[in-house]
């Protein structure tokens, strides 16, 4: 018996001798490939890769911007006053971060990221080719979820993904409030977040590691300058507004309209609706514009230059109003070819790969140990019927 | 003696009773003869007193006019199809949206062998689409809301894993100019420079439905359905073919709406045709036909239809919000049907 009990100790002292030697062998070889993976990571160059369109696809030149001092109360300040909109617009600029988890510093290759979108769409499915493209060349494991514009859906995938413990969760919030509870539940389960393309409430940007996307309220007001430009800084103009709830729906109405109270102060608002993006919808709505208005209404700023803008070239050709200056966010490929006709003056370039690129190339870097600004925007450009051509074929 | 007074009695209550039950104030006549074109007429003098007021610009011209029958001649197409399916007493067709979006990718793909081919491949297609609802509701007696929401699902599951989630362009599919043209011309295609193709379609529509609907062998034997489907069974009509018939006018008037949608958004996409069943339904229903089945008429979802559109067209020049136009349009809504319903209530009919 105490022969058999000595065998047995010395068993289990070989077993777990063993283990400790390949443990420690195993953590040789961890910090080695994990070294070796962090100089294959960094080795990566991106700047080769090429959205649809043949413009980079990431490409981070015209996306500087300027911040101003925040005023003491924001809110107090007229709709009209840029400085409004200033904690929406620079939402992130100033952050308490929380509880945000140390880089390992490690490498991309081989991580495991879950990118949770808003919901399917054209542009999102270009928006996800841009991030799959990035990954594909770190090699990293990419899930992507679509709760098709269903909140309580995101909610869900949000609570399975931290289930599943990937290297990190990348977020379109779909709804500005709600994105804090969101990020402050990821947050706490130790996951990493990188928020992306949808402005969330400000302090929802104290936990997550970052936010990259367009900045829509600059790009608006480049494009105001333009539009006032073309309509000689006088006119009378009604904004077609984006979907509410999302930063979009203030940037791509509020943005313009504060900027042209400043640039072109004679400028009146004559009417603001959010038809949603039916062309039937946003044809009827400008109709009646025309009518109500006639000769008054001389521009329309569109949030959409897909179906919103086909309504409203379709309602101007309808009463001969080819006169009335047109411009809209985006550059589908409906937005180009209006340009390209003439019946949209100009639109904004805001690639959708390269958005979605840019969130996976923010990843690599923060696993490869790299310090994130708060915010990384996407270039801006104003496309107009000069230089429309150099966009084709369009990214969706 | 006793047992006379007690009738004379019984007699005057009676007569109370009927008194107070046939009782109908104006509204109630006019809707009586007038039916839900005398509330359009009631939106379209509302209109007319707010522009001699001042208030609102330019309402009776005939532009603003031909905007608001543009505005809701798809809306029109789609409802006057659905409106088969509510009469025969199967409520709605929630498949309509996707069935939109299908014939509109269909063709938009199709284009590659020519305009004709397209329209045919869409036709099959929402052919198909019917025939399926067809055979489920009206043979094997599913439930048309619960079966049309899951086709609705299945047919945009479908799109989007053939197409994989993105849209197709006419122009960028047509192997020829004139393809491309003739698909544009769907939605663009003007007589006198005025009325568009969606609306002269909807008028054809609306003649040769309604003519249908009540001039018919078919037509009668589908109010009997919609009124009582066992009744109308143990009298001999095969109400599985007159049900199946309603879904597959259904699924060929949305054909003609997804095309004429497709061909406005020149994109063959998913979501073309999103909203168009509650649309409809709100259509049908302000147009006086009950969901229960059996009562109204496509003239009458005509005018539901064009309410919508006075309406929209009354709050944008008045410069309401988008917000409060929502608001505005449901407690509208409600009024009218709640207005129109007690009113034939009171009549002694249950219309409403």
């Amino acid at each position: 018996m105490k022969k058999l009990v000595t065998i047995l100790f010395s068993l289990l002292f070989v077993l777990a001798a063993t283990g400790f030697v390949f443990a420690g062998g195993d953590s040789e070889v961890s910090e080695s490939a994990g070294a070796g993976n962090l100089a294959a990571s960094l080795a990566v160059d991106v700047s080769v890769l090429k959205a649809a369109d043949g413009q980079a696809l990431i490409k981070l030149e015209g996306a500087e911007r300027v911040v101003p001092a925040r005023p003491a109360d924001p809110s107090a300040l007229p709709e009209t006053d840029p400085l409004h909109w200033w904690d929406m617009e620079f939402a992130g600029e100033i952050t308490n971060k929380t509880n945000i988890p140390e880089s390992p510093a490690d490498g991309a290759i081989g991580k495991k990221i879950t990118m949770i979108v808003h919901g399917d769409h054209p542009w999102t499915t270009a928006c996800t080719n841009g991030a799959q493209k990035v990954a594909d060349v770190y090699s990293m494991d990419i899930k992507i979820q679509s709760p098709n514009w269903d909140l309580a859906v995101q909610n869900q995938m949000i609570d399975q993904a931290i289930n599943e413990r990937p290297d990190m969760i990348l977020l379109i919030p779909l709804d500005a409030k709600t994105a804090l509870q969101q990020a402050r539940k990821i947050n706490k389960s130790g996951i990493p977040l990188l928020l992306f393309n949808m402005l969330p409430e400000a302090a929802a940007m104290d936990y997550a590691i970052g936010w990259t996307g367009p900045d829509d309220f600059g790009q608006m007001r480049k494009l105001s300058h333009i539009f006032a430009d073309a309509l000689g800084k006088k006119g009378g103009v009604a904004y077609v507004q984006h979907a509410p709830g999302g930063s979009p729906y203030f940037a791509r109405c509020f943005g313009p309209i504060s900027e042209l109270a400043g640039y072109a102060p004679d400028i009146k608002v004559l009417d603001k609706q959010a038809p949603g993006f039916e062309a039937d919808k946003t044809m009827q709505l400008v109709s009646d514009w025309l009518t109500r208005f006639g000769d008054d209404l001389t521009g329309i700023f569109a949030s959409d230059d897909s179906a919103q803008a086909l309504g409203i070239i379709e309602a101007l050709k309808k009463v001969g109003r080819e006169d009335v200056i047109v411009v809209a966010a985006g550059n589908s490929k409906v937005g180009m070819d209006l340009v390209k006709d003439g019946g949209l003056y100009a639109i904004t370039y805001q690639t959708a790969e390269g958005d979605g690129a840019l969130a996976v190339k923010t990843a690599a870097d923060w696993f490869n140990g790299k310090e994130i600004p708060a915010i990384t925007n996407i270039p801006q450009h104003m496309i107009t019927k000069a230089d429309v051509d150099s966009f084709y074929p369009p990214q969706w | 003696m006793e047992n006379n007074k007690l009738s004379e009695t019984t007699k005057e209550e009676i007569k109370q009773i009927d008194s107070r039950a046939t009782s109908v104030n104006l509204f109630g006549r006019v809707m009586h003869y007038a039916g839900i074109y005398a509330v359009a007429l009631m939106f379209l003098l509302a209109g007319i007193v707010l522009q001699s007021l001042g208030i609102i610009n330019n309402f009776l011209t005939t532009q603003n006019m031909v905007n608001i029958l543009d505005a809701v001649s798809m809306l029109g197409i789609v409802a006057v199809g659905m409106a088969f399916v509510t009469y025969s007493g199967q409520f709605a067709d929630l498949s309509v949206p996707t069935t939109m979006a299908l014939t509109g990718i269909v063709a938009v793909q199709m284009l590659q062998y020519g305009f004709l081919p397209a329209i045919i491949a869409a036709v099959l297609a929402g052919l198909l689409i019917g025939l399926i609802n067809a055979v489920a509701i009206g043979k094997y007696k599913a439930n048309p809301i619960i079966w049309t929401l899951a086709v609705n699902y299945v047919t945009l599951g479908v799109i989007r894993l053939v197409w994989v989630n993105k849209q197709i362009y006419p122009d960028m599919i047509a192997k020829t100019q004139r393809a491309s043209d003739l698909f544009d011309a769907i939605y663009r295609l003007r007589f006198f420079n005025k009325i568009a193709l969606p609306l002269i379609l909807l008028i054809i529509l609306v003649v040769f439905l309604n003519f249908i609907m009540k001039k018919t062998k078919y037509g009668m034997q589908l109010k009997i359905t919609g009124s009582a489907q066992k009744a109308a069974k143990f009298t001999g009509i095969n109400t599985e073919k007159i049900i199946g018939i309603t879904f597959i006018i259904c699924a060929l008037t949305a054909t003609l709406a997804g095309l004429t949608i497709t061909s406005l958004s020149r994109v063959g996409a998913w979501y073309n045709g999103t909203g168009y069943d509650f649309k409809a339904v709100t259509a049908i229903v302000i147009g006086g036909m009950t969901l229960a089945g059996g009562r109204g008429s496509i003239i009458g979802v005509l005018g539901g239809v064009l309410i919508i559109g006075l309406m929209n067209n009354i709050m944008t020049l008045l410069g309401v919000g988008t917000f409060s136009q929502d608001m505005i349009r449901g407690f509208i809504f409600i009024l009218v049907v709640g207005i129109n319903a007690k009113s034939l209530r009171s009549m002694g009919r249950d219309d409403a």
